[in-house]
């Protein structure tokens, strides 16, 4: 394990390319990420300063902060960033190294449970399902949620990469460990 | 590696030599001297100067080898005087750094010796050696003799070479009347020469003429620019071409032929007496004007603004109906000329308005050429979210300096739709320091006029709420640093970051900015009527026939590029041509008129003179030989090459030629050759690199090379392929099939 950074720019760096991630050390910290996030206006979400964070090596604040999963990935700063930082793209490797270690937000795993319970991480629910059936189409659609054996070969990809581990996926109650005790961290 | 550690450049003398191999030859044979330099620790650190000098020692033909610790001095020049005076070299090499660093002193050291200069030859083994491969002491070391060895392979077939001289006509020309070309053409011609200046506008005074008042000493700028546009339009040796432009540039240095085309003003400038009558017959008036930036309208018949030089009434031919749809109320051209009906102005004004008037090439010759043609402000829209053009609230920098302008629209009161603003914005950076839009440089000049368009804000207005929202301040000019003090004890105030976006706000006409306060590191939400964008400038998009015209380089950021970044910043490749102000790159107005002077200082210099030096390693063509093909014509990029159609064969232009060598790769019968640079000198050179002395192997290699890339691969070729492969860590090409 290096430096945060240089974590980012080994993993980040195999599925976006290294000089993608090394656009970070060419934030100026102007603030015009923090500025114009739509998310942030409503959350605690500080994007400029997360970066100024993950520069001065502050794995553990960033990983135990909520705020990191505040992020809507909507790319406006991406577009606005007048220094070409690839800020969206940034987030979701710190979000990624963070899930390594055991650090993921409740709601982001549970986006896991639902692909693993029914394929998709927006199912289809009973609303959707009696709008189906109003104009006439079968009540599911032909996916994976409908076909018990491509459900199958989606939760074997999740058990060969161990994604259910890292959420904590419990295969008998098919939810997160403890989430009838009000969910763990 | 043990062996890399035992070399310590401490231990290495300063100076030392060692006698050549060649000692005892003959005085008329090519007697050559190897100067190692150590560039004080530079070379030497890396490359193994004693070890360079006695291989140098080795080589044919060289008679002395030395090295010394500095060869540019004057002690290390000396070396090579007194083997001169001596008669001990008649060859000389130095072998240190590039020659777009030193080639001409030591050009001069010969030729003050008596030698001719084309018989210097240079080794660049620190830009080469020692720089680039400073981990590599002795890799460093033996690529330093193969150059040595290079360069004295070339250095025995060297001819001596005579320096031609061209007259130089005594008149300069300026292109551009903004303020740097005045100052130019103002230096020129108050030295005694005579300067024909071209503006592409009905006045002079470009940009600055538009701006209020200056930083940090807040003069006003009509009163300062004024006096100096006058003396323009009035100066005996200034030729000044308003409404023109340039349309051809031939010739070279000393003799640059121009053809300048004059748009017609319609007007008799002889006669107009700069009244009203005109302005006030005129049916169009809703042009937008440009000098106020589109804040105000104007008549189709004109004068851009009240102080312009020459002060005379134009025609806009876009707008006026007369020149545009033949036909103003019931006046055309042929009522006109028949003396029958007549547009409104020329009834207002009588024997002054003339719509015959045509365009008119005017031509003459220019000894020497400055380009000051300026910037175009960058396109507000490129930072959307700054939502310019969308909300009326949202202004650029300049349209501000019109409101703060007493010529101005609203006579220098800062009103929007008449009212006066309670909560002002200012945004640094807009356009510029942004790779989003596509322009990484700083703008140098936004962070101090907005300094000074925040203070006269609130001079102007002292209860409104004036801030500054900023990612740096960079206040780096004589008085700025204390300017900048200044203006925040004046009570504006600086929010550190720049704003994410700008809405309208909710049943108000306000708008209201988004950004973080990154020193807090918290968003905030600040309600204005009026936002600034402080706009970058961008490389002046309507003088692309300029630079082809006059073969000019750009730079990445599409300034035009100065033949040397730190020691000709207004000199270009071209001899004779120069850049001045913000055609090169953005900057203020004290540093446009440094550069203004600058080029006229350097244009006096060929001016006075009367002649001007020509490049004589130029192409030369072997009319034997030559068959007149003209194939060199199509790839000569200076039209240096004409048919003689009597003799059928080519001749150069010596003056236009700048020995670039593509009519000597393109000749299919080896007729054109490059002086200083012979087929027989440059192969010299390469063979020696290489260590093939025997010419027919390299041919040999050659006609490999060339099955090589042949579209069908050879076995021949395929079995080089394969064995390539075979070899460890061969990098060959293998050719697809081969194994």
């Amino acid at each position: 394990m290096g430096t945060l950074y240089e974590d980012m720019v080994a993993y980040g760096g195999e599925v976006f390319g290294k000089e993608h991630m090394e656009t970070l050390r060419e934030c100026v910290q102007c603030g015009k990420c923090t500025g114009g996030c739509p998310s942030g206006r409503n959350t605690a979400f500080r994007t400029r300063k997360l970066f100024q964070m993950a520069l001065t090596d502050m794995r553990e604040e960033i990983f135990n902060s909520p705020e990191l999963w505040f992020c809507s990935t909507c790319y406006t700063c991406y577009e606005r960033c007048p220094k070409g930082v690839k800020t969206t793209d940034l987030i979701r490797t710190i979000r990624n190294l963070a899930a390594k270690e055991g650090h993921m937000s409740v709601p982001h795993r549970m986006i896991g449970v639902y692909v693993l319970k029914t394929s998709h991480a927006v199912p289809l629910g009973p609303a959707q399902m009696e709008l189906r059936k109003a104009v006439g189409l079968d009540e599911m659609a032909p996916t994976a949620q409908k076909y018990k054996d491509q459900l199958e070969q989606v939760q074997t990809i999740f058990k060969t990469t161990g994604y259910d581990a890292m959420i904590d996926f419990d295969w008998d109650t098919m939810n997160l460990k403890g989430m009838d005790k009000g969910g763990k961290k | 590696m043990a062996e890399e550690e035992e070399y310590d450049y401490t231990k290495i003398p300063p100076t030392g030599s060692v006698e050549g191999i060649a000692a005892g030859a003959p005085e008329d044979s090519p007697r050559i001297g190897v100067y190692v330099c150590h560039c004080g620790i530079n070379i030497k650190m890396v490359v193994d100067v004693e070890d360079v000098t006695r291989y140098a020692a080795s080589l044919p033909n060289v008679v002395v080898a030395r090295h010394y610790i500095f060869m540019c001095s004057d002690p290390g020049q000396d070396l090579i005087r007194k083997d001169l005076a001596e008669g001990r070299v008649n060859r000389v090499i130095v072998a240190s750094c590039s020659p777009r660093m030193h080639e001409p002193t030591f050009r001069k050291t010969c030729s003050d010796s008596g030698l001719n200069p084309f018989y210097y030859e240079m080794a660049n083994i620190r830009e080469h050696c020692s720089w680039p491969h400073g981990d590599f002491h002795k890799e460093a070391t033996e690529k330093a003799k193969e150059l040595v060895r290079s360069a004295v392979a070339r250095s025995a077939l060297l001819e001596p070479l005579e320096e031609k001289l061209v007259d130089v006509k005594p008149e300069a020309l300026v292109i551009g009347g903004g303020v740097t070309g005045m100052y130019a053409a103002l230096d020129i011609a108050n030295g005694g020469y005579k300067v024909h200046l071209v503006e592409k506008k009905p006045s002079i005074g470009g940009h600055v003429a538009q701006l209020s008042r200056t930083f940090p000493t807040l003069e006003r700028v009509a009163s300062l620019l004024t006096p100096r546009m006058i003396e323009v339009g009035a100066h005996p040796n200034i030729d000044l071409m308003t409404c023109s432009e340039v349309e051809e540039i031939g010739g070279y240095i000393g003799n640059f032929d121009v053809k300048v085309k004059r748009k017609p003003r319609y007007i008799d400038m002889e006669k107009c007496k700069d009244c009203t009558p005109c302005i006030e017959a005129c049916p169009v008036k809703d042009i937008p004007d440009e000098f106020n930036e589109g804040l105000s309208t104007r008549s189709a018949i004109y004068i851009p603004f009240p102080f312009a030089v020459p002060p005379a009434y134009t025609i806009d031919a876009e707008h006026c109906l007369l020149l545009k749809e033949g036909k103003c109320g019931d006046a055309t051209l042929e009522t006109i000329k028949e003396g029958k009906a007549v547009p409104p102005c020329m009834a207002a004004c009588p024997g002054v308005i003339d719509f015959e008037q045509k365009d008119e090439i005017e031509e003459f010759t220019a000894g020497t050429i400055i380009v000051a043609t300026g910037y175009d402000l960058v396109d507000p829209g490129v930072s959307a979210e700054y939502k310019y053009g969308v909300y009326p609230n949202v202004i650029t920098s300049m349209e501000f300096e019109r409101l703060l302008s007493p010529g101005g629209p609203t006579g220098g009161k800062i009103e929007l739709n008449g009212k006066e603003p309670k909560d002002i914005m200012f945004i640094s950076c807009v356009g510029s320091r942004n790779k989003q839009v596509g322009n990484e440089y700083c703008s140098r000049v936004c962070c101090m006029y907005l300094a000074k368009q925040a203070y006269l804000a609130k001079e102007q207005l002292p209860d409104a709420d004036v801030k500054v929202a900023f990612q740096d301040v960079r206040a780096f000019g004589k008085g700025f640093e204390e300017f900048y003090g200044d203006v925040k004890t004046e009570g504006v105030f600086y929010m550190r970051g720049l704003p994410g976006e700008i809405y309208k706000k909710p049943g108000s006409d306000r708008v209201v900015v988004r950004g973080e306060n990154t020193f807090i590191g918290e968003p905030y939400e600040q309600e204005a009527d009026l936002v600034v964008l402080g706009m970058g400038l961008a490389p002046n998009k309507d003088v692309k026939s300029i630079i082809s015209m006059l073969k000019l380089s750009t730079s990445v950021d599409g300034f035009l590029m100065e033949a040397h970044p730190k020691l000709r910043p207004v000199d270009t490749a071209t001899d004779g041509i120069f850049i001045a102000g913000c055609c090169a790159s953005p900057k203020d107005i004290t540093d446009s008129i440094a550069q203004g002077k600058a080029t006229a200082s350097g244009s006096l210099l060929y001016l006075v003179q009367g002649m001007a030096k020509i490049e004589p390693a130029i192409s030369q063509i072997d009319e034997e030989i030559c068959i007149g093909c003209a194939r060199c014509v199509d790839v000569c990029p200076y039209g240096a090459l004409e048919l003689d159609e009597v003799r059928h064969v080519m001749t150069v232009n010596e003056a236009v030629c700048k020995g670039c060598g593509g009519c000597n790769s393109i000749c299919p019968s080896g007729a054109a050759t490059m002086k200083h640079y012979r087929d027989r000198q440059v192969y010299a050179q390469i063979e020696a690199l290489t260590e093939i002395t025997d010419v027919g192997m390299l041919a040999e290699l050659e006609s490999a090379a060339t099955a090589a890339v042949a579209a069908e691969a050879s076995a021949g070729a395929a079995d080089t392929g394969s064995e390539a492969g075979e070899g460890e860590g061969a990098e060959t090409e293998a050719v697809p099939g081969a194994e």
